[in-house]
């Protein structure tokens, strides 16, 4: 049997919901693969959520809002394309293909288009095959979904890029790229090594063994997972980390 | 909320054939009453008839049920129909999910087995949503009992009249100088032949005195905010240099201005000066001055117009004004634009001089008009003798981006023709048409009348006009109804032009946050049932904003506009979607992002006795839920779908076997 994609999809209520229901107006058809969630607008798809949907086993996960200019609030468009940029670095962190997490504006009136982009995201998620990832790595990337710095980062992008930094300096989208970017990858690390700890305790070595990076990074990131009283040493030989209790 | 396990019921619609035939209904019936908390699966043909309704009241009551989901048409559709069916049978309609197995499963899908996969699918991830759904309570807000009227044509003037003679105070916004619109610029209406400023200038006129009407013309909407019941809207009104209480309209500042400059209401077929009236019958009646043509507002000097006024009525001091107005209901009633004829370049339009448009005919036609109503060949000013028409320019066109047909102009041709059949009994008139559609109260007589007049209909669209040295335009043309290639030498050719929605509608519609359709007009909130309000609340729509049509169409959904405006108005206070931010003080640090993230200022973090926390002005707050999905702490959520209703979702559509 040839494989069928398992796709969730969130849809605004204003545009997009109402460009699948036009679709269907229509009598438009299109792949039976979305199963489709209502949200009042694109801007509150969180990518906690979206991680959720690939841990628990979704093959293609698709966001639609109204068009860049015509979100019935105001920006809620424009923070939801932030908040999935930032997933798609964390998916790649995870080895999970960027284009799995689709981001696509249809408006009210796009009924043709809706079914458009639903056939060739379904179809792109055929040819993907099913989602093989590690389940150590999904978790992870959920966890760095829910952190602080990465989310206040993401949730400060407009004004920095716009209003500028604490000292009225607009910051460029190339260093916000770049400052992102790093703080992502720093943030998968942690957060991979905090799952792997959760499991059982291990020493620097081990971690780095593990994880296959240097032991070198493993130890600077303890050392900031330790100031933030996420880990703990115990005392031995050789010195093992364990998660410390919430 | 009750902690007891939730007691749940689940109808599934046939909704006649339009779900049953694709969807096996029983099989989904069947499945959600395997489904935990389930106590009632039921399947019905029509669950929004009485019958429908009545079995889930019943089984509210009989079953003690508390959580009902339909699975039928869209939430869009029927979800305040069944929220309303809850909460008459005592349920908070809160606690209330929709299943949308009809426009996103049934009409899109062929295949019976996966169609009613997926409908259990959905029926599932409802199931998991509702368990979840908590009781909320509507908020009441005070009506602010105003109406803003944006446009000023016969659709802006008649739903202000509505609104204002019901004892609403209205505020009327006109971009233009003057009210009137494009209907003050036709000589005579369809199929009555009237005159069209006989019947709408004495509306014009009532709209510049009733006490309950304010009129601001020549003034732009500058922003809109709030919501139904409490909009705010800041209007910029341009500086007209003349002082109305002074003008006495003696002309004399226009007779001694230098600057000679096309004159717009005569589509450019007479002049006006720098200080003008842009019509004999303009509301507000008294001058103002094109600032900028003037000579002393762009290059300094002149004044000739102050120098002379008898009345000191000029004052280049006046600055543009802007003020706030507090409405409750908006009805946005800003017409259309004229396809621009010379886009079609195969016509000659603006090339030829003796092909003109539609509206270019009206005014050659008027009595105003720069021939004081004779129509002539305007190469030669000689009387035509052998007029065509060309039906469907820009519309039912799609190289020319319109799709859609205008509706009026096959009409406004037959007028055109008749008309001027009566002023030269021999000419020869020829209407080169597509289909002709003349649906409306005695159209289709009127058009018999004009065929019985001697007007020639050839069924076929020119492909392209050219011109002889004496200006006669050469139309070759298929007649597709006898196959014969026709050519044809004219005098004069009117182009039937269509009707497009306005450039300037783009960034209105963007203000009030309005969707539009694929043809670029204002999309209504449904297109049979509800086709004078808006996607918003609050908002309604009237007239060729919405899509082209005749003035008898206008007025009538000007009167549908006002109506459901006035019902907005005459309430004391409305209730308020309670999907809104909720804060757990607990979790939050009061870090501000949600703050700076709400586009509405509706979450703020204040200082309270546990430290800095967010917290939701209720009023103020959309639901959107930008915050909820951005807060680092994840303290803040959005009542009807949080976080846990979300993640049961998206649970249950992946993991059915997890029983949630």
């Amino acid at each position: 049997m040839t494989f069928s994609p398992r796709i969730v999809g969130f849809m605004c209520n204003w545009c997009s919901y109402a460009g699948a229901d036009l679709a269907g107006i229509s009598r438009i058809k299109y792949a039976p693969n979305l199963r489709i969630i209502r949200v009042l607008c694109s801007g509150r798809v969180d990518p906690y959520v979206v991680l959720t949907a690939f841990q628990k086993g979704a093959d293609g996960v698709l966001v639609a809002g109204c068009h860049p200019g015509d979100c019935h609030y105001i920006s809620g468009n424009y923070q939801a394309e932030k908040k999935m940029k930032a997933t798609w670095k964390i998916l790649s962190k995870a080895g999970i293909d960027q284009e799995r997490l689709g981001l696509e504006w249809i408006s009210a009136a796009e009924g043709q288009r809706f079914a458009d982009v639903v056939n060739s995201f379904t179809q792109l998620i055929t040819e993907l095959g099913p989602l093989q990832a590690d389940p150590q790595k999904i978790a992870s990337a959920k966890e760095e979904t829910a952190d602080f710095r990465i989310r206040w980062l993401v949730g400060r992008e407009k004004d920095l890029l716009e209003e500028g930094n604490v000292f009225g300096e607009p910051v460029e989208e190339a260093v916000f790229e770049t400052l992102l970017d790093d703080v992502v990858s720093a943030q998968y690390i942690r957060n991979s090594i905090l799952t792997v700890l959760k499991e059982q305790s291990m020493s620097a070595k081990e971690l780095a063994e593990t994880l296959e990076i240097p032991s070198h990074v493993v130890v600077e990131h303890l050392i900031h997972l330790r100031r933030g009283q996420k880990v703990h040493m115990v005392e031995g030989h050789p010195i093992r980390y364990e998660v410390s209790a919430w | 909320m009750s902690k007891s396990e939730p007691r749940i019921g689940v109808y599934v619609c046939h909704c006649g054939l339009n779900i049953g035939a694709v969807v096996d209904v029983a099989a989904v019936a069947q499945y959600a009453q395997t489904l935990p908390g389930v106590v009632v699966s039921r399947e019905s043909t029509y669950t929004c008839s009485d019958n429908g309704q009545r079995s889930i009241q019943e089984d509210i009551e009989n079953h003690n049920l508390s959580r009902v989901v339909v699975a039928s048409c869209s939430p869009r559709m029927h979800g305040d129909t069944f929220m309303k069916t809850c909460e008459t049978a005592g349920l908070n309609p809160y606690l209330f999910e929709m299943v949308n197995i009809r426009e996103q499963c049934s009409w899109v899908h062929t295949d019976k087995e996966q169609a009613t996969e997926k409908a259990k699918d959905l029926v599932r991830m409802a199931v998991a949503k509702v368990r979840l759904l908590e009781p909320l309570e509507k908020q009441k807000s005070a009506v602010n009992k105003a109406a803003l009227v944006i446009g000023g044509g016969v659709a802006g003037i008649f739903s202000a009249l509505y609104l204002a003679n019901a004892g609403i105070k209205t505020y009327v916004v006109e971009k233009k100088p003057s009210i009137g619109g494009h209907m003050a610029q036709l000589d005579k209406t369809f199929p009555t032949l009237d005159c069209s400023l006989c019947i709408l200038s004495p509306r014009m006129a009532d709209i510049g005195k009733h006490e309950n009407i304010e009129l601001i013309t020549y003034a732009d909407i500058e922003n809109i905010s709030g919501y139904a019941g409490n909009f705010q809207v800041t209007v910029k009104s341009n500086p007209r240099y003349v002082i109305k209480e002074n003008c006495r309209l003696c002309g004399v500042c226009a007779e001694k201005c230098p600057i000679s400059l096309p004159d717009e209401f005569n589509m450019g077929l007479k002049k006006r000066k720098a200080v003008y009236i842009p019509f004999p019958q303009a509301v507000p009646n008294y001058y103002l001055i094109d600032a900028g043509h003037c000579l002393h507002i762009t290059k300094g000097g002149c004044m000739l117009c102050q120098k002379n006024c008898p009345n000191d009525a000029i004052d280049f001091e006046e600055t543009e004004a802007v003020r706030e107005l507090n409405v409750g209901a908006i009805i946005v009633a800003t017409g259309f634009e004229l396809y621009d004829a010379t886009q079609k370049k195969e016509y000659g339009y603006g090339r030829y001089p003796n092909v003109i448009t539609n509206m270019d005919f009206e005014r050659w036609v008027s009595a105003d008009g720069p021939t004081h109503g004779k129509v002539v060949r305007p190469s030669d000013g000689a009387p035509p003798q052998r007029i065509g028409f060309i039906q469907c320019v820009g519309s039912r066109d799609e190289k020319e981006g319109a799709v859609y047909c205008s509706r009026i102009c096959c009409m406004a041709t037959v007028k055109q023709a008749t008309m001027l059949r009566e002023k030269y009994p021999s000419a020869e008139i020829y209407v080169y048409y597509t289909d002709m559609r003349t649906p409306g109260k005695g159209f289709e007589e009127f058009y018999q009348r004009g065929r019985e007049h001697g007007i020639v209909f050839i069924r076929g669209k020119p492909g392209e006009i050219e011109e002889d040295d004496n200006h006669n335009l050469l139309i070759v043309s298929e007649d597709t109804d006898s196959g014969l290639i026709l050519r044809n030498t004219l005098d004069l050719v009117v182009l039937a032009c269509g009707l497009r929605p306005p450039e300037a509608l783009e960034e209105l519609a963007q203000k009030l946050h309005l969707s539009r359709s694929p043809d670029g007009f204002i999309m209504e909130a449904h297109p049979k049932l509800r086709p004078a309000e808006t996607s918003i609340s609050g908002v309604f729509l009237t007239g060729c904003v919405q899509f082209p049509k005749d003035i008898p169409d206008t007025v009538a959904q000007s009167g549908g506009a006002a109506a459901m405006a006035a019902a907005l108005l005459t309430k004391d206070e409305i209730e308020l979607e309670p999907v809104r931010a909720a804060v757990d003080e607990e979790l939050c640090i009061g870090c501000g992002l949600c703050e700076e993230n709400c586009d509405y200022g509706a979450i703020e973090v204040k200082k309270t006795e546990e430290g800095m926390k967010a917290q939701v002005i209720e009023v103020a707050c959309q639901g959107c839920g930008v915050c909820a999905a951005s807060c680092p702490q994840k303290a803040v959520t959005v009542r009807h779908f949080t976080d846990g209703q979300l993640l049961a979702q998206v649970t249950a559509a992946l993991e059915p076997e997890v029983i949630v």
